[in-house]
């Protein structure tokens, strides 16, 4: 019964996604036509089949070459500034005054510009991994330290007066009550980031690298190679959507309950 | 005095601080004795849950002692001798509902009465009494609320506590469910001897279940009356249609209604 069910939720999210799809498509054939009829100069516009072409050349080289190294720069950021942020939003959970003195550094630390302060990681690290990550990093830590402490502090009294009159300790309160409360909050945050990481790449990858897909759009820019532009784009979307899509399905394994999910 | 489940209030009464410092309860003085089964009705806001709270320790009252045993509440809570059922079920919508019951057991750990394999047999039990038999794998967010005030209980019930605190627990619930829970409630707390206060709105069922009911008035929170029920236990439904539980009723309801006119009459610009 529920294996007719899941078949009938697959077709009905195919359903649901068809109109984006079209609308897609539609969007491609028009920028097809556009193309063609105005006779715009290649070199400046090129068609989705020009596009397309490029990517069947030189799709796979890009993903291995450069995309895989941006991909890793992205995870290990990811990793890094959600890891970093959690353990934050903890503390600032269980001691209010250091959250009074450290929240608004990190609300500072979230209005850095980023492309700011890549060059000057780039600098001190050099064209290494490590000013990629940290700037994917930065990118995710203050979506997830929001969402994580909103979360950890989403639980109800009554669950609190529940454990209490069952004399739990702090630990088991937390580890019973808060983490299991919080988490609908900490995917929703971490949803937020996986997106962010690629972008924080990409935008550590324009200031000094020389390999990842922020490199090869840096130098197809500098030779007019629109095309090549385009393909590091469509590879790096697509590499963000399968991402987002990743911690999603990771999501739903988590949060099995009725109505766990926040976004639906 | 060692006389395990017996609670003795004592002068107790709540201010609340706010705007207008509400006294929630004035001067609430009340002896119950070890296996008891009290039942406290009135009107909303006349306190009730309040008392509940001072009684478990969750809250202190601004005057006035509770004992417990020989303990102050907040020894007792420790101690786990409370079960409380709240008004609403408040169940861990992530857990599903045999895990619900099997909760305290998990907190408690070693302090469980109920330890090992035959915990999770006894939440069966529990289940199946409540009328939930084949429900162990739905989660809170799948049952109606009814049937979830009804895990609520077993709950409470499954280590055994020797003090049941219960606040409106079946208000949610149909009237035939309710009259079951109640004989089941009465046997369980028969059986185990403990010692019950329990909220109620409704007149009937608190002489149904109690052997003393407790009216309080509202404005500030404090008792109106106390009446001994005099049927025997183990009780059937059938003595609600004796005359002198109609009297009874009538009695309490009478109390509750001048309260009701007195608070419209001052509700009158
Ligand atoms: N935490 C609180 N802070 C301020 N006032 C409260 C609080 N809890 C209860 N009260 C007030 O105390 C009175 C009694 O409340 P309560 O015990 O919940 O009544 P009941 O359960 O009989 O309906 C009410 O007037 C209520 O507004
Ligand atoms: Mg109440």
């Amino acid at each position: 019964m529920s294996d007719t069910r899941e078949r009938r939720n697959i077709a009905n999210a195919l359903l649901r996604f068809l109109p984006s799809a079209a609308v897609f498509v539609a969007g491609l054939v028009a920028w097809e036509l556009w193309v063609n009829v105005r006779d715009v100069p290649a070199y400046l516009y090129p068609s989705p089949s020009e596009i397309g072409g490029e990517l069947r050349d030189e799709g796979l080289s890009l993903a291995v070459d450069d995309l895989r190294w941006t991909m890793i720069e992205a995870v290990l950021g990811f990793l890094l500034g959600s890891g970093a942020a959690m353990f934050a939003a903890v503390v600032f959970v269980h001691a209010k005054f250091l959250e009074r003195v450290l929240f608004p550094w990190a609300i500072v630390l979230q209005t850095v510009p980023i492309v700011a302060v890549a060059p000057l990681l780039t600098i001190w690290f050099g064209f290494t991994l490590t000013p990629k990550v940290l700037i994917a990093a930065l990118i995710c830590f203050f979506p997830v330290l929001v969402n994580t402490t909103k979360g950890l502090r989403s639980i109800s009294t009554q669950a609190v007066e529940l454990m209490s009159i069952l004399s739990a300790s702090k630990w088991s309160i937390f580890w019973r009550v808060r983490i299991p409360s919080s988490l609908p909050y900490v995917f929703a945050g971490l949803k937020v980031a996986s997106s962010l990481s690629v972008i924080g790449a990409i935008v550590a990858e324009f200031t000094g690298a020389d390999r990842g897909i922020g490199f090869v759009i840096i130098q197809a820019s500098y030779r007019l190679d629109t095309r090549l532009m385009f393909a590091g784009i469509a590879l790096s979307s697509a590499a963000g959507v399968l991402f987002f899509n990743v911690i999603g399905a990771l999501e739903r394994l988590a949060l099995r309950w009725p109505d766990a999910r926040l976004d639906r | 005095m060692t006389n395990s489940g017996g609670i003795t209030i004592d002068g107790v009464g709540m201010q609340f601080d706010g705007r207008q410092g509400v006294t929630a309860l004035d001067g609430i003085d009340l002896d119950i004795s070890a296996g008891e089964f009290v039942t406290l009705v009135g009107p909303s806001g006349c306190g009730k849950s309040t008392l509940l709270r001072i009684v478990s320790g969750l809250l202190e009252p601004t005057s006035g002692r509770v004992d417990v045993s020989g303990k102050t509440p907040n020894q007792a809570r420790r101690d786990v001798d409370f079960g409380f059922v709240f008004q609403e079920p408040a169940l861990f919508p992530w857990l599903r509902v045999l895990g619900n019951v099997l909760l305290p057991g998990r907190v408690l750990g070693r302090r469980n009465p109920n330890k090992g394999p035959e915990s999770a047999e006894i939440a069966r039990e529990l289940l199946r009494d409540v009328g939930l038999e084949g429900f162990e794998n739905h989660y809170p967010g799948q049952i109606s609320g009814g049937m979830q005030q009804r895990v609520a209980l077993a709950r409470a019930l499954s280590y055994g506590p020797k003090i049941l605190l219960m606040d409106e627990p079946f208000g949610a619930l149909d009237e035939f469910t309710r009259d079951r829970l109640n004989l089941q409630l009465l046997d369980v707390c028969n059986k185990a001897g403990s010692t019950v206060l329990f909220v109620t709105h409704s007149i009937q069922e608190a002489i149904f279940l109690a052997d003393r009911v407790v009216v309080l008035s509202p404005r500030p929170g404090s008792i109106a009356r106390i009446a001994d029920v005099p049927w025997p236990k183990p009780r059937a439904l059938e003595i609600r249609y004796e005359p002198e539980f109609a009297a009874l009723t009538g009695e309490l309801r009478g109390l509750l209604t001048v309260e009701d006119e007195v608070e419209s009459a001052m509700n009158q610009p």
